[in-house]
């Protein structure tokens, strides 16, 4: 019998806010974080709410200090292609801006708020990827992107919200779904500064972040078996982590999950620890399917390690050393409960901060808990157990149920796949020597054909039926044993379902040389942009000789302070062997079809002579 | 009966032959690279007749000379390698990788700017020879006997 008794429990009658409450996390933050899960009525009260239409004009509909959660969700029809938004932070000028970020600058000194990123994800990241990386900064030169300004103005006015009314929110739903009890915890943060104040992909106003608890109903009681973070690069089976998974996932007073959340980007993580979060650039269609069929031929062929250039690593931050809100912390959270009839979830549709204009949408604020950006329903407030990759999967005493009937089905299936198969291959051998009578008499020719297909049609069904039953032996093996272990009260593998764990870097163990190399890498880019300029000054000629020579050389040092100098060399040596092989076949290519003509045929000849002298 | 003693040696791929081979063609070829500016100076009939210098400048002799002792070192270099190579030793694998990408580079600075820079053809044979060397080092039983690959992450570039 399927057991859980070390599992804490609920009773199911219990209301759903205390179902929330009783299973609700902890949420450790990294020191320097400023922005925590807000109340979003005082936030809105401090936003101006805008349409932006598809002819690029903007539109105010109602001013700051006048918006409610009321006024949010008015009806106001608008054109297709019409983004509606929050504005959090008015367009500062540039007195304005210097003295929000010289306040803010004053006040994290004032509140010891300081975070040092140690080896920062520059040095983290290989030479190639960084390159791409200073692409990617430059490119925030022509989207839209939110001002540093604007970050720090977010910070000083969360700061004056909270003090205002001090209280971490979060935003529950329970869903109940095939069997399974889903417990949703929203958690709404005035502003996204991951990238202005711990270096990474992007700022944007606002943030929704979700995590989420599943529990199965037994003999009354509610029962956690699953516990989903959302998270960067992870989707699926992936995001979940069972609930006796110690090793994964930590508890607080055995009732509340705790949240190690990114500093700036509030993803949620299961462990301590700095998370290398991989951007992929937007490329064009032929430009991905070039770098597939070239690292499928590096990888495949070649046999060198996977890279991709265009992979940007960010390291999102989620130390843990910061403020705890939660259970076992010293603050406490203020819940809110939330479903599909509370107004501002399902009528407001528009974005909860600034449109950046940004057409990769990393600086877009995010839709509410309900939407996407563009307005379709979000998958993970529709579809709960999908968005954990649990909708295939039974709550555990069904699943035992599921199970038997599983076997029971396949039984039955044997028992008549073995009448069948003995009736047809009777059948079979009365054909066999009915055909047998014919042969031999040539009148019989035209009964004796048909008489073949037949029996040809009649070997196919019974063959048919035995690799059924061959099958469905082995599938009733599996199914028994696993039927016996769950009996047994024996639980699989926890982390069977997962294919990409997500573990913290170990950057102390990464470098031979931790401070050459974070130096280097924060230089490497712009010495190599001056070595350029140098060279076309110098000599203008050599252009494209110079460029390669002085790119091999920036290689080989990053290399050198990697500690992956043997492995450089070995790549760079293989893609210029590759040159000169093309180069060599360009010139000598009837000389080189020659030469395996005559090899092959010299090798043929060899196997055949062999063969032939025995 | 004393027992026959276990041979601990690591058997050679036969990549590492063909790879032994190249560096001896490329010897053959560097040797001859360090008697043909010699000989086309005469230098064996009627010796250093002419200075080395003209200024700062090297005479046509001087750049004979100084190309023939920089292939002779390349050659001792390259015998040395192959000891080591056929001795399975790390350092001759690093060494040779090395020494191949430095020689791929020099061949395709030669071969796309042979005649502004350099003046000469490029050498097709000491290309092909690299890229041979190249592949073959690259194998991944050649790296494992070397101790080169042992199939864990290493750091990207």
């Amino acid at each position: 019998m399927y057991r859980a008794s070390d599992r804490p429990t609920a009773p199911a009658t219990a209301s759903d806010l205390e179902l929330l409450r009783r299973f609700e996390p902890a949420a450790y933050f990294t020191k320097g974080e400023p922005f925590f899960p807000a109340d979003v009525e005082h936030y809105v009260q401090d936003c101006s709410l805008w349409e932006h239409y598809p002819d690029g004009r903007e539109e105010l509909l109602v001013k700051q200090g006048e918006l409610t959660l009321e006024k949010l969700v008015e009806p106001h029809p608008a054109a297709f292609g019409t983004v509606r938004f929050l504005r959090f932070i008015e367009n500062l000028s540039l007195t304005e801006s210097a003295q929000v970020l010289a306040d803010q600058a004053r006040l994290r000194a004032r509140l010891r708020n300081y975070f040092h990123a140690g080896i920062g994800r520059l040095a983290r990241g290989g030479f190639l990827p960084r390159l791409v990386d200073g692409l990617f900064s430059l490119s925030f030169l022509l989207r839209g992107r939110v001002s540093a300004a604007t970050a720090a103005a977010a910070e000083l006015d969360y700061y004056e919200m909270f003090k205002e009314e001090p209280k971490y929110v979060y935003y529950g739903r329970v869903a109940r779904q095939n069997g399974w009890t889903v417990l949703q915890y929203w958690f709404f943060y005035c502003f996204n500064n991951w990238r202005s104040g711990f270096h990474g992909v992007n700022d944007h106003e606002s943030d929704w972040e979700m995590v989420a608890i599943y529990l199965y109903e037994d003999g009354g009681q509610l029962i956690p078996e699953w516990v989903a973070y959302a998270s960067h690069d992870f989707k699926g089976d992936d995001l979940r982590r069972r609930w006796d998974d110690n090793g994964q996932l930590e508890k607080n007073e055995e009732y509340h999950p705790v949240i190690y959340t990114g500093a700036g980007s509030h993803a949620s993580y299961f462990r301590p620890g700095e998370y290398q979060a991989e951007f992929n650039l937007p490329l064009p269609s032929w430009l991905s399917g070039l770098v597939r069929t070239w690292n499928k031929f590096w990888t495949e062929t070649l046999g060198q390690p996977a890279g991709n250039p265009f992979r940007i690593p960010f390291v999102d931050f989620a130390r843990g050393d910061g403020l705890r809100i939660g259970p076992g912390g010293p603050q406490a959270w203020s819940p809110v409960l939330i479903d599909e009839s509370t107004p501002w979830v399902s009528q407001y549709r528009g974005l909860w901060g600034l449109f950046a204009r940004d057409p990769i949408s990393g600086e877009n604020a995010p839709a509410g808990p309900m939407y996407n950006r563009d307005g379709s329903p979000r998958s993970s407030w529709y579809d709960p157990l999908g968005f954990a990759g649990l909708d295939k999967v039974p709550p555990p005493p069904q699943a035992l149920e599921l199970l038997r009937s599983n076997c029971d089905k396949v039984v039955h299936r044997q028992e008549e796949l073995e009448q069948r198969i003995s009736e047809k291959a009777g059948e079979l051998q009365s054909l066999g020597i009915e055909m047998k009578g014919m042969e031999g008499n040539p009148h019989l020719a035209k009964q004796h054909a048909a008489l073949g297909k037949t029996l040809s049609a009649l070997a196919d069904e019974v063959k048919g039926l035995r690799r059924e039953r061959s099958e469905n032996t082995a599938l009733l093996q599996g199914l028994t044993q696993q039927l016996e272990r769950l009996n047994a009260g024996e639980q699989d593998d926890p982390r069977a379902h997962i294919r990409h764990l997500a573990e913290p870097d170990k950057p102390t163990q990464a470098f031979r040389f931790d401070r050459a190399a974070e130096t280097w890498a924060a230089i490497s880019l712009s010495l190599l942009l001056f070595a350029i300029a140098v060279l076309i000054f110098l000599a203008p000629h050599y252009v494209w000789a110079g460029l390669t020579i002085i790119f091999l050389l920036f290689l080989v040092a990053e290399s050198i302070l990697r500690g992956a100098f043997v492995q450089t060399i070995a790549r760079i040596t293989l893609i210029l062997a590759m040159v000169a092989a093309l180069i060599l076949f360009f010139h000598f290519w009837k000389w080189i079809i020659v030469a395996a003509l005559l090899t092959t045929g010299a090798f043929l000849m060899f196997q055949r002579l062999r063969e032939l002298t025995g | 009966m004393a027992r026959r003693k276990k041979s601990d040696r690591k058997k050679r791929p036969i990549a590492v032959t063909v790879i032994a081979a190249a560096i001896v063609a490329l010897f053959l070829i560097r040797l001859y690279q360090v008697f043909e500016p010699l000989i086309r100076q005469q230098v064996f009939q009627n010796g250093i007749a002419v200075p080395l210098f003209d200024g700062w400048r090297l005479t046509d002799l001087g750049r004979a000379l100084f190309s023939s002792v920089a292939y002779l070192v390349l050659s001792v270099a390259g015998i040395v390698v192959l000891i080591g190579f056929l001795r399975l030793r790390r350092w001759s694998w690093v060494l040779l990788m090395s020494w191949t990408g430095i020689s791929l580079a020099i061949t395709l600075v030669n071969y796309f700017y042979a005649q502004h820079l350099l003046g000469s053809q490029p050498n097709y044979a000491v290309m092909a020879s690299n890229v041979i060397i190249a592949f073959a080092l690259n194998m991944t039983e050649v790296q494992r006997i070397f101790g080169i690959r042992r199939d864990e992450n290493v750091p990207g570039i």
